[in-house]
């Protein structure tokens, strides 16, 4: 059988006393490992060039069973679901004011969250398959098994079935991404979620805990509560850590007026279930950071989102000395996303001290290939990289933070410009008239260059995108100052 | 049991026969009207069915195929016929996994490799 053969084949090759002969031609040019926003652009770029590539991609399922199919965090559990959801939250809000622009209709609005769920997931269904056609018919080979070093050159690929088949090539792109982190107390994995699981929930989450305040769990907690769900989110310090403290605050602030309750330095310590059911019932037992305080809580959902963790551990690294940063499970790379393992490269989210993005992770896949099948040179640019929160008031970012700034150029040699606005669209509904807000940091040594962008309002990430490239080209206050705005939108501020 | 074909023409008795096999894998594919010669208007519904049909015995066991005419042209091209409003269809040929976002649109279906993972995956 194939699967003999190939064991006798490697075992051969690693008896040979720990040197390391590699077999003269390999089954493919470049094995991806993670089919998700990095690995499949790199594998359809490499494709391009006419080279053999073969994606492996593999969904373990979550502590409560979810899974789901190709095309990575992004596309199954992450930016479309997620930006669908809060679609859905905005468009309450949007019924709610339509009636102040004169629609009348007579029934309250409800929300119905499996109508939501079930064409969020056929959407996702249809982009699975779309990159399923798109691999085919590009003559990538694709296998939903998952991948693992067992020596030189040389991967194992076990499906779900528990068949397993070798492959060697002369190169691989290590991209498998991230997963949640458990907090690791009582109850965690057998009773709580985490966003693998909420976008294809099968009943309503309810009265929700969110523990943690990444963007993760504020993106979720703003479209539940905007769903019409009771939503409380436990920090343990502060919000959306990295990012720019002024504008997460103000974040903060909004969601709270808009009834999202916060429990602030506190911790769970255990979670009990009182009672079974879709949702069921329950009790968050918590600590205090600061003291010995306790506070217990009944929910009918937890949903954990304290951070996520590379998946770097068990995909077999050791056996082919690839290094990784023992405490975060990241892996180091140099400016061409090569591993300390010359044929071996990573891109996306397990990188260390890279942003965590889809638009990066493509970026750096497709350059990669071209440098390595085309003979380009060109690297991949992770400054001034914009981004954008999806909280119920969005927030969009390109370029240092506040703080950020001053510590690097000194208080003195920044100047931020900022200013509040009131949406058009928000007066007549009477909606809140000093909270959106902007700023612009600039660098006064280089002539007041923009070097950083904040935005806080509806549509941020469209506001954001001209900004990011204006940046990118060197943009200076006075350049700003001198282009005429656009009457009557956000971003003429 | 192998697998079965049966046709069918226009939206009603497309989605009688689907009912009818509820519960069995069905795949569908949606042609335009042939003429008394047995050819279709549709010049890529022409070249796509015998690509189809050779990848048929890759069917699943007990699965369905479903030949479906649409109906004439001026019929189709309508932005609001049942086909479009209600199945979704796009364009003809359409090859699809009933109750399944899995379809290959148009030159999709000229291409074997692709109507067998249709056919053959999950």
């Amino acid at each position: 059988s194939v699967q003999a053969h190939n064991e006798d084949k490697a075992q051969k090759l690693m008896e040979m006393n720990g040197l390391k002969p590699v077999p003269d031609s390999y089954d493919y040019d470049l094995i991806v490992i993670g089919g998700g926003s990095g690995g499949l652009a790199a594998a359809k770029e490499a494709a391009k060039y006419e080279k053999k590539v073969m994606v492996l991609d593999f969904v373990t399922p979550t502590p409560q069973g979810s899974s789901w199919g190709l095309g990575g965090t992004c596309v199954n559990v992450g930016c479309i679901p997620k930006k669908l959801m809060h679609q859905a939250a905005l468009l309450g809000q949007a019924l709610q004011d339509s009636r102040k622009f004169g629609w009348q209709f007579t029934e309250e609005v409800k929300h119905n969250w499996m109508t939501m769920t079930e064409s969020v997931q056929n959407y996702i269904g249809s982009l699975n398959w779309g990159y399923r056609v798109a691999l085919r018919d590009n003559k990538v080979t694709y296998e939903n098994a998952y991948g693992e070093f067992v020596g030189p050159h040389t991967i194992k690929a076990t499906n779900k079935r528990g068949v397993e088949k070798l492959y060697t090539a002369e190169r691989f792109l290590i991209a498998t991404g991230e997963r949640p982190r458990y907090l690791g107390i009582p109850g965690d994995k057998e009773y709580c979620i985490s966003s693998d699981d909420l976008f294809s929930l099968p009943y309503c989450p309810g009265k929700t805990l969110v523990v943690g305040a990444s963007y993760v769990a504020l993106e979720c907690a703003g479209f539940l509560a905007g769903l019409g769900l009771d939503v409380t989110v436990m920090v343990r310090s502060i919000l959306l850590r990295g990012f720019d403290q002024d504008m997460a605050n103000k974040i903060g602030e909004y969601m709270k007026e808009h009834g999202v309750n916060f429990i602030r330095e506190f911790v769970p310590i255990k979670v009990e279930q009182i009672e079974e059911g879709t949702p069921g019932r329950l009790k968050v037992t918590a600590k205090s950071t600061t003291g010995n305080q306790i506070i217990e809580g009944e929910y009918n959902t937890v949903l954990l989102a304290i951070g996520r963790d590379p998946c770097t551990r068990k995909i077999g690294l050791d056996k082919v000395g690839v290094h990784i940063n023992e405490k975060t499970g990241k892996i180091p790379v140099n400016d061409e996303e090569q591993t300390n393992v010359p044929y071996i490269y990573a891109v996306g989210d397990i990188l260390q001290d890279k942003l965590e993005l889809t638009p990066v992770a493509i970026q750096a896949g497709r350059l990669l290939i071209r440098r390595l099948y085309a003979g380009a040179t060109t690297k991949c640019d992770y400054v001034n990289v914009p981004t954008t929160v999806f909280t119920p008031l969005e927030y969009g970012a390109c370029g240092y933070s506040e703080e950020t700034a001053a510590e690097k150029f000194g208080e003195e040699n920044i100047e931020v410009y900022h200013s509040h606005f009131w949406p058009l669209e928000w007066t007549v509904p009477s909606r809140d008239n000093n909270k959106c807000y902007a700023k612009i940091i600039c660098n006064i040594q280089d002539n007041e260059r923009v070097i950083g962008f904040h935005v806080l309002g509806p549509n941020a990430g469209e506001v954001t995108q001209g900004f990011a490239a204006a940046i990118k080209c060197g943009v200076t206050k006075e350049q700003l100052d001198s282009t005429v705005g656009i009457h009557p939108v956000c971003a003429e501020v | 049991m192998g697998w079965e074909e049966t046709q069918v023409r226009g939206y009603e008795e497309f989605v009688r026969t689907a009912q009818r096999y509820h519960g069995r894998p069905i795949f569908a594919l949606f042609c335009g009207d042939k003429d008394a010669q047995g050819k279709s208007w549709c010049p890529d519904c022409v070249t796509a069915e015998p690509v189809v049909r050779k990848e048929l015995h890759n069917l699943p066991d007990e699965s369905v195929f479903i030949y479906c005419l649409v109906g004439d042209r001026p019929y189709w091209k309508d932005p609001n016929n049942e086909f479009r409003k209600n199945l979704k269809l796009t364009a003809v040929p359409t090859l699809l996994k009933y109750g399944t976002p899995q379809k290959l649109v148009e030159e999709e279906c000229f291409k074997s490799e692709l109507v067998r993972m249709l056919f053959t995956e999950d």
